[in-house]
C-alpha cells in the first residue's frame, strides 16, 4: 500500500494567496490516505497534513495555522472533542468537520457546542464531504 | 418467648392482673405481661387462653404465605389456609398427605429428607418445583426452620411457602432486558470498529470511481463496493437503534391519535392483504406521557407483525383501556409517590393468526430471533427497548389456532401535570 507517513505534506498549489492548509486527523489510516488523495487531486490549492492521533494533531497545530481540520472523534489518547476545543481556543476561524463512527445525539450536540462546523457519520459520502469542503475553503478568501 | 419454659412444663404465658373488661372487646391485642400458670384454671384464665388461641390462629391463618408443619417423615401435621390454597387442597385434607407428594420430582424428595437430618439447623431457604393437587405446577420458595416440641426437642420442620411464579416472571423480564442491553452494547462496540474501516473503503471506492471513464466496466465493480458498504452500514444502524436508543422526549399524547396515524399509514396494505381492522377504544382515556415517535414506531412494528402473522387475511384488533396502579404496585414499581396517581394505558394489538407455540414465546423478544425469511429479528427487541425507555412494559399472550395479542402498557398520570409541561 502506498503509505503516507504522518505529517507528510502534499505538493503546494500554484497561487500562494489561495493556498489552503488542511489537517486530517484519524487513527484509521485508510481513511486519512483516501482523504489525502481526494484533496491533492482536487481543484483546491491546498497543503494537506495528516495526523494519526489527537496529540500529533496538536503538534501540527502548534507549527502552523490551518484553514480546515477534519477530525475523528474516538481516538486513543486525546480525543476529537478535546482537539476541537483546543483548535477553537487557539484559532477560532479554523473550520472543523467532525467525522465519527460512533454517533450519538449527545456527542453531536457537544461537538456543535464546541464550535464544530459540520458533523458527519462514517461511512460518509465523499461527495457530501467535498461539497462541505468547497463551501468552506473552495473559494479564495475575500 | 423464651420463658415458655423448661422449668414449668405445660405453662402458658398469661397476662397478669387480668381484667376482663380491658382484655375483652373484639380487639386482637397481645398481652404484654406474662405470667406462668400451672394447675387449675379459673374461668378468666380460660377466657384468656381462648383469646390467645384466636390471636395466634388469626396470625397463622391470615399470613400471606403457606404454613406447614411436618413431622420427621414429611407427614403434614399442620397446614394453614393459604397452604391449602397454594397446594389446591383443603388444609384438612392436607393432614392426610406427605409434603413429598407435592414435589415435582423424586430428586427433590431426597432434598426434603435432608432437611430432617440436621436437627436444630437454622432457617434455610430453597426454591422447589411443586405440583398442586390439580396437577398444575408452580415454583415455590420455601423457608425451612426446625419445629420444636414443648420440651425443646427437635420434632420436625416448619415450612413457609411462597408462590414465586410472579417473581420468576418479573425476573425473566429483567433478564430479557439485561440480555438485550448486553447484546446492544456489544453491537455498538462492533459497529464502531466496523464503521471505521468501512469509511475508508467507501471513500477510496468513491474517489476511484470518479477517475474511471463512463463506459469503463470497472465502474460497476466500484459501484457495487459502495453499495455493499452502505448495505452493511444499514445493518449496523439497526443494531445501533437498540444499543443506544435516543433518549425519549416524552410529552402528553393522545394514544388514539398515535394509533390512528399508524393505521392511516397501513390502511391500503391492510385492504390488500384482506385484513379487517377493528378499533375498541375506551372512552375518556387520560393522555399517555411518552415519546410520540418512539411509541409510533412500536405500534407500527406490532401492526406489521400482526399483518405478517395473517397470511390468509383475518382481523387486526386494537384495544385501549385504562389500568390504575394501586399504591402498593406503585411502590413496587419504584415510583416516587408524589400524590399523582400513576396508571397505565394498555394498548392491545391482537391478530387472528396461527399463534405462537409456548416454547417460542419467550424467545421472540430475543434479538436476531425471527421466523421470517427476510427478517433481521430485531423488531420486537427494539420494541421492548423503546417501551422500557418510555417507562412502559411490553408483554404477549398467544394461543395456538386463535392468535396472538401484544400488550403495551404506557404510563399516564391521571391528575396533575408535572411542572414545566404544557
Amino acid at each position: 500500500m502506498n503509505k503516507i507517513p504522518s505529517g507528510q505534506q502534499a505538493p503546494m498549489g500554484s497561487g500562494e494567496s489561495t493556498l489552503k492548509r488542511v489537517l486530517i486527523v484519524d487513527d484509521e489510516e485508510t481513511l486519512t490516505f483516501s482523504l489525502y488523495q481526494m484533496f491533492i487531486n482536487s481543484d483546491i490549492d491546498c497543503q494537506v497534513v495528516t495526523a494519526a492521533s489527537g496529540e500529533e494533531a496538536l503538534e501540527r497545530l502548534s507549527e502552523q495555522m490551518f484553514d480546515l481540520v477534519i477530525t475523528d472523534l474516538a481516538m486513543p489518547g486525546l480525543d476529537g472533542l478535546q482537539l476541537l476545543a483546543a483548535i477553537k481556543r487557539k484559532t477560532p476561524q479554523t473550520h472543523v468537520i467532525v467525522i465519527t463512527a460512533y454517533g450519538t445525539d449527545e456527542r453531536r450536540d457537544r461537538a456543535f457546542q464546541l464550535g464544530a462546523d459540520y458533523y458527519l457519520e462514517k461511512p460518509f459520502d465523499i461527495h457530501e464531504l467535498r461539497t462541505l469542503v468547497f463551501k468552506m475553503i473552495g473559494r479564495p478568501w475575500r | 418467648m423464651a420463658s415458655y419454659s423448661k422449668k414449668q412444663n405445660r405453662s402458658f404465658p398469661l397476662r397478669r392482673n387480668v381484667s376482663h373488661d380491658t382484655a375483652g372487646g373484639d380487639s386482637l391485642r397481645f398481652p404484654e405481661d406474662e405470667v406462668h400458670f400451672s394447675g387449675h384454671l379459673d374461668s378468666g384464665q380460660i377466657e384468656l387462653i381462648k383469646r390467645l388461641y384466636f390471636f395466634y390462629k388469626s396470625i397463622i391463618q391470615n399470613i400471606n404465605a403457606g404454613l406447614l408443619a411436618l413431622d420427621f417423615h414429611g407427614r403434614i401435621i399442620f397446614a394453614n389456609r393459604r397452604a391449602g390454597t397454594l397446594l389446591g387442597i383443603s388444609p384438612r385434607d392436607l393432614l392426610r398427605r406427605t409434603f413429598q407428594e407435592f414435589l415435582e420430582t423424586e430428586a427433590q424428595g431426597a432434598q426434603v429428607a435432608g432437611w430432617f437430618r440436621v436437627p436444630g439447623k437454622g432457617v434455610d431457604n430453597v426454591e422447589v418445583h411443586l405440583r398442586r393437587a390439580d396437577g398444575k405446577k408452580f415454583i415455590a420458595g420455601l423457608s425451612i426452620s426446625p419445629l420444636e416440641d414443648a420440651r425443646n426437642q427437635f420434632s420436625g420442620v416448619v415450612l413457609l411457602i411462597h408462590d414465586l411464579t410472579e417473581t420468576y416472571r418479573l425476573r425473566r423480564q429483567v433478564e430479557r432486558m439485561e440480555r438485550l442491553a448486553l447484546l446492544g452494547e456489544l453491537a455498538a462496540g462492533i459497529a464502531h470498529e466496523i464503521r471505521n474501516p468501512m469509511a475508508g473503503i467507501k471513500a477510496s471506492a468513491q474517489i476511484l470511481l470518479e477517475e474511471l471513464p463512463d463506459d469503463d466496466y470497472r465502474r460497476q465493480l466500484m459501484t457495487r463496493i459502495i453499495r455493499e458498504v452502505d448495505k452493511s452500514n444499514g445493518l449496523l444502524t439497526e443494531f445501533f437503534k437498540f444499543a443506544r436508543p435516543t433518549r425519549p422526549k416524552p410529552n402528553f399524547h393522545d394514544i388514539e391519535l398515535i394509533i390512528d396515524s399508524v393505521y392511516l399509514l397501513l390502511a391500503p396494505r391492510l385492504r390488500n392483504r384482506n385484513i379487517r381492522f377493528k378499533k375498541q377504544f375506551e372512552e375518556n382515556l387520560p393522555r399517555v406521557y411518552v415519546d410520540e415517535h418512539q411509541i409510533e414506531q412500536v405500534i407500527l412494528n406490532l401492526f406489521l407483525n400482526a399483518m405478517d402473522a395473517m397470511v390468509e387475511g383475518g382481523t387486526l384488533t386494537v384495544r385501549t383501556r385504562k389500568r390504575e396502579l394501586s399504591l402498593v404496585e406503585q411502590k413496587q414499581a419504584g415510583v416516587k409517590l408524589t400524590g399523582e396517581k400513576l396508571g397505565y394505558i394498555l394498548v392491545e394489538v391482537q391478530d387472528t393468526g396461527p399463534g405462537i407455540p409456548e416454547k417460542l414465546l419467550e424467545r421472540i423478544f430475543n434479538p436476531f430471533f425471527t421466523t421470517k425469511p427476510e427478517g433481521l429479528g430485531l423488531g420486537l427487541s427494539i420494541c421492548t427497548r423503546l417501551v422500557e425507555e418510555n417507562r412502559g412494559k411490553l408483554d404477549v399472550v398467544s394461543k395456538l389456532g386463535e392468535g396472538t395479542t401484544f400488550i403495551v402498557a404506557l404510563p399516564t398520570f391521571s391528575r396533575a401535570i408535572p411542572r414545566g409541561m404544557p
